[in-house]
């Protein structure tokens, strides 16, 4: 789908934009990324960064260089020629891909959802659906093989060559040394692109994502480079401060890639999530705080003019649901508006990326078509329009009734998307970079944000509302589904 | 201040997870205010018995338990005031009598070989020590070898394993299983993570499968009352 310049969401005006790299840039050439893997830091040093201690410094200008140099265009082909597309960094065209390695399937019995271990035979069925699915455009590895660890990528590689006529996200290469072997059976390797995730937060470089991003650069395939920070966790629990850890975190890997290979075929992959404090630190994909951060994060990166991989719809609830329809009509509408070109994650997924479900691929498809229609009916309609019709349309189309309730609901979270809770401003920023500063060189704990959250928890940094509570009409899905023959 | 006045202080330090003078405490507005570790030093130059500051700490534990099950406190506070107590056992820790530190017992924890995972392992860590567990912590994407060298010398009553990934969550039948072939029969194996099961436990010879930190505080408190 193409959206309007219009539709096009800015949440923060381009001089913001601007102190947010700065920001980072100090982040970077100031507290740098740990680094213990000698060869990259030594090649990175070779290229102008520096050492101080076990960590390594960029510098300004080697940043701003790279995002020069980084590639603008990448091509996605598929073995069914005309599901392949090119995403254009400076373009407002978006596609539409599963996500990935869920540890679990939920499925439907008479009376109830029932949750068990995802396997081989789920990867094959499920790739099956998605070939036929309309909104599918490409196709993110959405569950494990139960093989062991050193054939996985090798199984993987087999069932997706059997089983998907679309462009392929094998997502986190396993074994460094199947790769040869994995672009052998995929046969073309134009088919392929890969997620690694480079970096533990807050900004620590793990040396064995280091390899295998140098080994998918080197062959010049296209990689998302990916962090998913916990917002009050390992990461400021501040939208600002969290913003800036992220693009530090992305940034040091463009940097990396393209010392490897100058012009590296990249996207970035950003997701500042919350933690969910209020229970048990369990990551929060997709309420209203963090579907604004992950849509700021989109908009970082076309402020960069960037290839951004998106993130969208992965659902919180456990089970499809009303709900989980409600949050993820609003992930999509604003990860759409913020300009994101290749949103993973998009269907089939719930509880925090946990599980996926065969009925929720169904849903998604038809919910992500009322949305993509929302935007085509009306080129200059406000997004929150767009956002709140759109769910509207789509809980009523599974038999949901829109009572005054459910629409006060939805105009609260649109409300906590919209308004920001801190300013943009210098001193802010500079406050945020030394709370930065302060956890990753004084603690060893991954989760040293968590205690000095209590504050922004206390001012409503979560948002905290209510659920969209209704049965689901799902007899539809449940024919489409059995219309779709399994392998 | 009298003694008195000082384990108060000390008391509601910790209910209000204010670790020292640099930490904001609970509604940010603390810092420059003596915290759990200036207090805990001043009681002993003050001469106050360890002892007398170790009850302290269940006290106010205890009211932070209350405070969480109320809905008044959250993760965040829980863990700070158990981070207070963590750092408040290392400084007293030297000066106990041998063996009195750790009466709850001695956990060894560890995200296993391959994993980074570790926000979870974290909060149990903390949590544990809160709960007066003596917690030695080794970090994450660590060997059965070095597990198994750790145990040898910590000498721990509990072993605690964490796995996220499918792919690593297999490193810990390798752990068990040197852990019951070097004859340490009465260590109880902890497991947990998201794919992670009861199941999974049995298969592999663990002694339980905790879904969260509740859980695991639960079912130790079972053990101990099993024994
Ligand atoms: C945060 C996160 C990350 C962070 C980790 C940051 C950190 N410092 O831990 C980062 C971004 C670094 C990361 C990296 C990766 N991740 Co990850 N990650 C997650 C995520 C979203 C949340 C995990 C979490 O922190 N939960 C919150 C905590 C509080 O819960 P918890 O860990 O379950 O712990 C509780 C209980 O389980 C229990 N518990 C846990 N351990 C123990 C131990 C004991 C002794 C006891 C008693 C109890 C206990 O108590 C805890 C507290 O209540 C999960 C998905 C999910 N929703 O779980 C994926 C997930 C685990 N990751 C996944 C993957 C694939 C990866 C990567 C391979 C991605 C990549 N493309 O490179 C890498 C692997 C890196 C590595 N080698 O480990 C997959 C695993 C799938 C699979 N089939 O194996 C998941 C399920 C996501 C997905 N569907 O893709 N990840």
């Amino acid at each position: 789908m193409i959206i309007s310049d219009k539709q096009q969401l800015k949440m923060l005006s381009p001089a913001e934009f601007q102190l947010l790299h700065e920001g980072t840039c100090r982040l970077l050439s100031q507290v740098g990324v740990k680094v213990t893997h000698e060869g990259i830091a030594e090649m990175l040093m070779s290229r102008g960064a520096q050492r101080k201690g076990e960590r390594i410094l960029i510098p300004q200008s080697m940043v701003e260089n790279i995002l020069e140099k980084t590639a603008k265009s990448i091509k996605f082909d598929a073995p069914d020629p005309a599901y392949g597309f090119t995403v254009n960094a400076a373009e407002n065209q978006v596609k539409f891909g599963t996500g990935g390695q869920a540890l679990y399937v939920v499925d439907r019995t008479s009376s109830e959802w029932v949750r068990r271990p995802a396997g081989t035979d789920d990867l094959k069925q499920i790739l099956a659906l998605c070939d036929q699915l309309k909104q599918v455009d490409f196709v993110t590895r959405p569950v494990e093989c139960d093989v062991p660890e050193d054939q996985m990528d090798v199984e993987k590689a087999r069932i997706f060559r059997e089983y998907c006529s679309k462009p392929m996200n094998l997502a986190n290469l396993i074994k460094l040394n199947r790769l040869d072997e994995v672009l052998e059976i995929i046969g073309d390797p134009a088919h392929v692109s890969f997620i690694v995730c480079l970096i533990s937060s807050p900004l620590v470089m793990d040396s064995s994502a280091g390899d295998k991003l140098i080994a998918i650069v080197e062959k010049d395939l296209p990689v998302a480079i990916s962090s998913c920070t916990q917002g009050g966790s390992t990461a400021p629990f501040s939208e600002v401060g969290e913003l800036l850890q992220l693009n530090a975190e992305l940034l040091f890997g463009y940097v990396l890639a393209n010392a490897v290979r100058p012009g590296a075929q990249v996207l970035y992959r950003g997701i500042p999530i919350t933690s969910n404090l209020y229970s048990d630190g369990s990551p929060r994909w997709c309420q209203p705080e963090s579907i604004r951060r992950v849509a700021l994060a989109a908009q970082l990166c076309r402020f960069y003019n960037l290839p951004c991989c998106g993130t969208a719809g992965v659902s919180d609830e456990a089970e499809p649901s009303s709900q989980a329809i409600s949050e993820k009509v609003f992930s999509w509408t604003y990860e759409i508006a913020s300009g994101a070109h290749y949103i993973n994650s998009a269907l089939g997924m719930l509880e925090q990326v946990m599980s996926v479900s065969y009925y929720q691929y169904v849903i998604d498809d038809i919910a992500l078509g009322i949305v993509k229609k929302k935007f085509e009916e009306n080129p200059s309609e406000d997004i929150s329009k767009i956002a709140v019709s759109a769910a509207v349309e789509a809980l009523s189309y599974f038999g949901v009734s829109i009572d005054e309730k459910v629409e006060a609901e939805l105009a609260a979270r649109i409300q906590h998307i919209e308004n920001p809770l801190e300013p943009y401003s210098e001193e802010y920023i500079d406050e945020q970079l030394s709370v930065i500063e302060k956890a990753v060189t004084r603690s060893k704990s991954s989760t040293v944000f968590m205690t000095t959250a209590r504050k922004g928890l206390r001012e409503g940094y979560l948002y905290r509302g209510n659920r969209i509570d209704a049965p689901l009409n799902l007899s539809q899905v449940a024919e489409k589904l059995k219309a779709i023959a399994a392998p | 201040m009298s003694k008195a006045e000082l384990l108060k202080s000390l008391e509601h330090a910790i209910v209000m997870g204010h670790l020292d003078a640099e930490d904001e405490g609970f509604d940010g507005t603390m810092e420059g205010t003596p915290g759990t570790v200036e207090l805990v030093e001043e009681a002993l130059e003050e001469g106050v018995e360890p002892q007398k500051i170790l009850e302290v700490f269940g006290k106010a534990m205890e009211r932070v338990g209350d405070l969480f099950e109320s809905g008044e406190y959250f993760l965040p506070d829980m863990l700070a005031s158990a981070e207070c107590v963590g750092e408040a056992m290392d400084i007293i820790e030297p000066k106990l009598e041998a063996g009195r530190s750790s009466e709850k017992g001695k956990f060894l924890i560890a995200t296993v070989e391959g994993d980074l995972h570790d926000i979870g392992k974290n909060i149990v860590a903390t949590m544990l020590k809160g709960a007066g567990y003596q917690v030695q912590d080794l970090g994450i994407d660590v060997p059965a070898d070095d597990i198994l060298k750790s145990i040898e010398e910590f000498k721990p009553d509990f072993v605690g394993l964490s796995a996220l990934l499918t792919t690593t969550m297999i490193e810990m039948e390798k752990v068990v299983k040197q852990i019951r072939e070097k004859g340490y029969s009465d260590i109880k194996v902890l497991i947990g993570g998201a794919p992670t099961s009861e199941e999974f436990a049995e298969k592999i010879g663990a002694d339980e499968y905790c879904r969260d930190v509740m859980d695991a505080l639960n079912k130790l408190e079972e053990m101990k009352a099993a024994s």
